[in-house]
């Protein structure tokens, strides 16, 4: 089981990660996240709520995914207008990026998954 | 989930927008002197009585043993009991502060809380009235200050 500051620090190294953090599941704090690549200086800092936010959707996928007798989701990604947010489950913990609308999503999907397969 | 009753109109709507995007199940908001200034999710004056009393205490305790322990007040405390969580936390608004107690279950989570009670704490520096803090310093009368205050709430009691 690779130590929480490895996986944030190989997660943020994979090109269009702008954010990596890994964040309880059930209260949605940040356990340990890397820095925002590309933030200006004086800009917000949106990893807190980021990682609020998603860990809370991820809790309402499972619901669903459940419900829809699907098992427990695999990878979550969201899709917005400059970026995207992903998502993956690894017992009580989830590991969130923020994604540069540019990046490879495939291989950040592989990367997250390797990683929180090496937590489970 | 029923809207937040309020002592002090200007409070009601950041309260409600707390209470749905926080998805608390119920909470007060209250001076550190103990008055009740909004509340949601209860239906008894008693109950509010209780909490507004047992939060005016906690916070003064917890405010000097942040103070001895770490040089400063705490800000916020937290619990997580088995099946429901209760947050508290301090909310300055210009020189006024308040208390907000909340009540929150396996439907919000703690990060959650905190998110959207920071945004409650910018909606009331925004929305607080000029004249507001010489109108709410304590009287000294602690028991006359609450039982006005959940009158405001609830409506005088035998009067129903």
């Amino acid at each position: 089981m690779k130590a929480v500051n490895q996986v944030v620090g190989s997660l943020s190294r994979v090109p269009g990660v702008v954010a990596a953090m890994v964040v309880g599941a059930s209260d949605g704090l940040i356990i340990e996240a890397s820095e925002m690549i590309g933030r200006a200086p004086g800009a917000t800092d949106t990893r807190r709520p980021t990682a609020a936010l998603a860990s809370y959707l991820y809790s309402k996928v499972t619901r669903a995914s459940d419900a829809a007798r699907l098992g427990t989701p695999a990878f979550m990604r969201l899709e917005a207008e400059s970026g995207h947010i992903c998502v993956v489950g690894a017992r009580d913990v989830v590991l969130v990026t923020i994604v540069a609308p540019d990046a490879n999503l495939g291989r950040v999907r592989l990367d997250m998954m390797n990683a929180a397969k090496d937590n489970r | 989930m029923t809207n937040p009753t309020v002592a002090e109109a200007w409070v009601a709507a950041p309260l409600k927008r707390l209470m749905e995007d926080a998805r608390l199940i119920s909470g007060v908001l209250l001076y550190p002197s103990g008055r009740a200034v909004g509340q949601f999710g209860f239906s008894n004056a008693a109950d509010v009585m209780s909490i507004c009393a047992l939060t005016s205490a906690i916070n003064a305790s917890a405010r000097e043993l942040g103070r001895q322990l770490d040089g400063k007040p705490f800000y916020e405390m937290h619990h997580a009991g088995a099946e429901r969580q209760v947050f508290m936390a301090r909310a300055a608004a210009g020189a006024q502060e308040f208390l907000f107690v909340g009540v929150f279950d396996r439907e919000s989570s703690l990060g959650m809380v905190e998110i959207y009670f920071s945004e409650f704490q910018k909606a009331l520096e925004k929305l607080l009235p000029e004249n507001q803090t010489i109108a709410i310093r304590p009287s000294g009368d602690f028991e006359g200050e609450l039982n006005r205050s959940l009158d405001a709430l609830f409506g005088p009691i035998g009067k129903k």
